[in-house]
């Protein structure tokens, strides 16, 4: 008797997992996604603003190299690549019969006039440095592109897969943020300014079975309760990447939606100056970060949602060690550093947020009340972004201030002592220098590891969390991102099933 | 009449000198930098500097200013940083989705202001009176985006007439995007009609008091013609100056209300472009909002010698 309880219990669990199988993606349809902010011009090699990324990464423009959903590298316009075995140079072999929406042709030579163009002395590439490493690129025929490096750079492939190295046509691509022309599954059909951007599919994509979708429109919607009402109007699909999580726990109790709560490459952080007193003393940032309660902040500032880091790195990027257990929540050691560090009272200091973010200005209230369970009383000061990039950014004046930091494979910031938190250590250089010349796997990861391991002793800054990629959508959307291991909105593989 | 013309132009001119010169400076001395702002935190110096020179941040005041006054001039126009197409362009497109908002609320507050206003007027202290008075304070109370979001609310969310916000745009679906215009015209009508509705009431309470009224009323006029004719003729100055400052605020923009049912308005624009220090277009569309109210101001004055023979255009 109890086996056949057993089987039948065995049946009934999985006939949901045959439902799924059964489910094959419908062609068809047309999906609106709504993301807080427009973009600025729409050239990803142009500007390092996320807001274009995750309108045309992956969905008009194509790399070489892609991020799969679960933040592995995987083939985009090439097929494979080979790294001889000093680490230097790089064969890629690229794609067949790939063409731009334009018509023309992409080959080798496309390829490597667009890395030849992003390296070049007046590029307007935001991230010349990806590709200055560069010696010389040959190629041997149409799909075969040899690059060959100075020096070994153990994000190569990485920065590959990045949207500053999408491929841009050699024809038309001066009016790349306005007129847009890739490879990728969706062709652009236009930006109204202020509203929308439009993408119908590219019937001449290499991969004939994609995208399921016809059309494609990015809407731009910046207050979040306009956001809910325009889905629950039906006005939008989805809320690619939420910018009020207050609304996704709401949300979330809606039969008629669903929502994800993954993780993506941003990390939140409570910026230190490292050269302004006190907090250059080391004792008293990592006094800062024992007086800390992640969870409690994320339940305060993130409604429960987003994952605790200990340093700059995103459990959703490789190489992540799991350093949260570093300074653990307690006020009494806290208190007991500080007093080591000459201030048994604490001390007074500002903190300076963005207006910008919500986030920010939620977690700059809570840390500051935080820290002033210990004795360190902030005064809080809510700036204009100009105001921040000016001030803050490029002038360094503040002591702390609240941000994110949305990129992957980013704490190379760390190795540059005139970057804003302005943090300053040899050691730090030198593990930094050895992860980029790794020559394998393992000790990748061991000098990422470390480099890891060392900003978080130092307590660099505040390390929060990892903020949740919290897109909502209607029950029909199918097979959407649930992590975000790149920045961007791919509408490649998602079907609509009605 | 001609020579209040070219007196109106003259003065226009000499106001867009100032405004211009203003704007630039407050611009020029504002914290941020576009090029870091377009180019983003991670940006190399190199890039940045680049940048720079091909927007041509790194002249000198002067050399700025007068490019930009030279583009206006010609016909050339400036560009937008963020949008990459000419800002006259993008005003015009704006336009198209405030000038008609900006002018539907007005109609909605004429037309809800004007009969209560006189109305109140007409039974001053009864209760007729006293209920208008209640809607007038509860309009001045209620902010315009919180009722803004409850006509979404209930309109688009629970009754699902309405698109929640956005705008289709006039050439892709005229019917749509009358639509999309009339709940946020409604929102900014009926806040300006209270302003107008205790306006057009206090200003007919003080001409029904006047002699040639008692008048009218003597030699046997229906009160009718006493109210239309006499009264709201003259008690309608007063209102027409705070409708054309009304106006002429709206046409600079709805900010909130725009945001709240994001269309792309001359507000957002400007909003967004402040933000994202598109300068050119901050520069270009506060000129063009300060040209539009001293123009909107000239048609009210218009609209006085037409209302009141008594004043004269000089």
């Amino acid at each position: 008797m109890k086996k056949i309880i057993l089987a039948m219990l065995t049946f009934t669990l999985l006939i949901p997992a045959q439902q799924l199988l059964a489910q094959t993606p419908k062609k068809g349809g047309s999906l609106i996604v709504c993301q807080p902010a427009e973009p600025p011009g729409l050239d990803p090699t142009a500007n390092t603003a996320a807001a274009i990324d995750r309108v045309v990464f992956s969905n008009i423009y194509e790399g070489l190299v892609k991020v799969k959903r679960t933040g592995e590298f995987v083939p985009g316009l090439a097929t494979a690549w080979k790294v001889s075995p000093d680490g230097k140079v790089y064969t890629f072999t690229l794609r067949k019969g790939v063409t731009f929406h334009n018509g023309e042709p992409f080959t080798a030579h496309t390829a490597k006039w667009n890395l030849e163009r992003s390296a070049a002395e007046t590029t307007k590439n935001a991230h010349p440095e990806y590709f200055r490493g560069i010696e010389k690129i040959e190629t041997p025929d149409d799909h075969t592109l040899v690059v060959a490096l100075k020096d070994v750079d153990a994000l190569f492939i990485a920065h590959m897969a990045e949207g500053d190295a999408v491929m841009l046509p050699m024809k038309g691509h001066e009016n790349a943020a306005s007129q847009p022309v890739g490879t990728g599954p969706f062709r652009f059909v236009a930006w109204v300014r202020g509203d929308r951007v439009e993408m119908v599919r590219n019937e001449k994509y290499w991969n004939p079975e994609l995208p399921y979708l016809d059309k494609v429109t990015f809407k731009f919607i910046g207050d979040p309760s306009a956001q809910i009402a325009a889905l629950k109007a039906g006005d939008i699909d989805v809320i690619g990447y939420i910018a009020a999580p207050e609304q996704a726990s709401e949300m979330e109790k809606d039969k008629r939606f669903k929502v994800f709560a993954g993780t993506t490459t941003g990390e939140v952080i409570m910026s230190t100056n490292n050269k302004r007193k006190p907090f250059d003393n080391k004792l008293v940032r990592q006094a800062m970060a024992h007086a800390i309660d992640r969870e409690t902040v994320i339940d305060l500032v993130m409604f429960g949602y987003g994952t605790p880091i200990g340093s700059h790195w995103s459990p959703s990027t490789p190489y992540y060690k799991d350093l949260t257990g570093k300074f653990p929540y307690n006020p009494e050691k806290a208190r007991e550093l500080l007093a080591k560090a000459g201030y048994p009272d604490g001390f007074e200091a500002t903190i300076k947020l963005p207006a910008i973010y919500s986030y920010s200005r939620r977690a700059g209230e809570v840390i500051a009340d935080m820290l002033g369970q210990v004795g360190i009383k902030l005064k809080i000061e809510v700036v204009e972004w100009g105001y921040w990039l000016d001030r803050i950014f490029k002038q360094k004046d503040f002591d702390l201030t609240m941000i994110g930091h949305v990129e992957a494979w980013d704490i190379g910031i760390y190795a540059n002592p005139d970057y804003y938190f302005q943090y300053d250590s040899q050691e730090f250089r030198d593990a930094y220098a050895k992860a980029l010349k790794a020559p394998n796997e393992a000790e990748k990861a061991e000098w990422f590891g470390r480099c890891q391991e060392i900003i978080a002793e130092d307590a660099v800054n505040g390390y929060l969390f990892s903020a949740p990629s919290l897109p909502i959508m209607k029950n029909a959307v199918m097979n959407w991102w649930e992590n975000y291991p790149t920045i961007a909105l791919d509408a490649t593989e998602v079907w609509l099933d009605q | 009449m001609i020579p209040y013309f070219i007196k109106k132009c003259i003065t226009l001119l000499l106001l867009l000198l100032l405004v211009s010169i203003t704007v630039f400076s407050v611009l020029f001395v504002l914290p941020g930098d576009p090029a870091q702002i377009m180019l983003g935190i991670n940006a190399t110096p190199e890039s940045l500097a680049n940048l720079r020179s091909e927007l041509g941040l790194d002249q000198s005041f002067w050399a700025q200013y007068f490019q930009w006054l030279a583009q206006l001039v010609t016909s050339q126009g400036s560009r937008s940083l963020n949008y990459d197409m000419p800002v006259n362009t993008l005003i015009v497109s704006r336009l198209a989705v405030t000038g008609p908002i900006a002018l539907l609320a007005m109609v909605f507050a004429v037309i809800i202001s004007l009969p209560m206003g006189i109305y109140a007027a007409c039974r001053q202290n009864r209760p007729a009176d006293v209920s208008v008075m209640f809607f007038t304070q509860f309009g001045l109370a209620v902010p315009e985006f919180w009722l803004g979001i409850l006509l979404i609310l209930f309109f688009s969310v629970k009754l699902g007439w309405f698109a929640a916000g956005g705008f289709p745009g006039w050439t892709v679906d005229v019917w749509g995007s009358f639509k999309a215009i009339l709940l946020p015209a409604f929102a900014l009508g009926v806040i300006r009609a209270s302003i107008l509705t205790r306006l057009t009431r206090s200003s007919m309470l003080e001409v029904l008091r006047e002699d040639y009224i008692r008048t009218a009323r003597a030699k046997g006029l229906m009160e009718r013609t006493v109210i239309y004719t006499h009264a709201l003729r003259n008690a309608l100055i007063p209102v027409l100056t705070i409708m054309g400052l009304q106006l002429g605020q709206l046409l600079a923009g709805a900010i909130i209300i725009e945001n709240v049912y994001y269309l792309p308005g001359l507000g957002r624009l400007v909003f967004n472009a402040i933000g994202q220090r598109d300068l050119p277009v901050v520069r270009d569309v506060v000129l063009f909002m300060a040209a539009a109210v001293v123009v909107v101001n000239f048609i009210i004055d218009l609209a006085y010698a037409y209302i009141d023979p008594r004043v004269k255009l000089k």
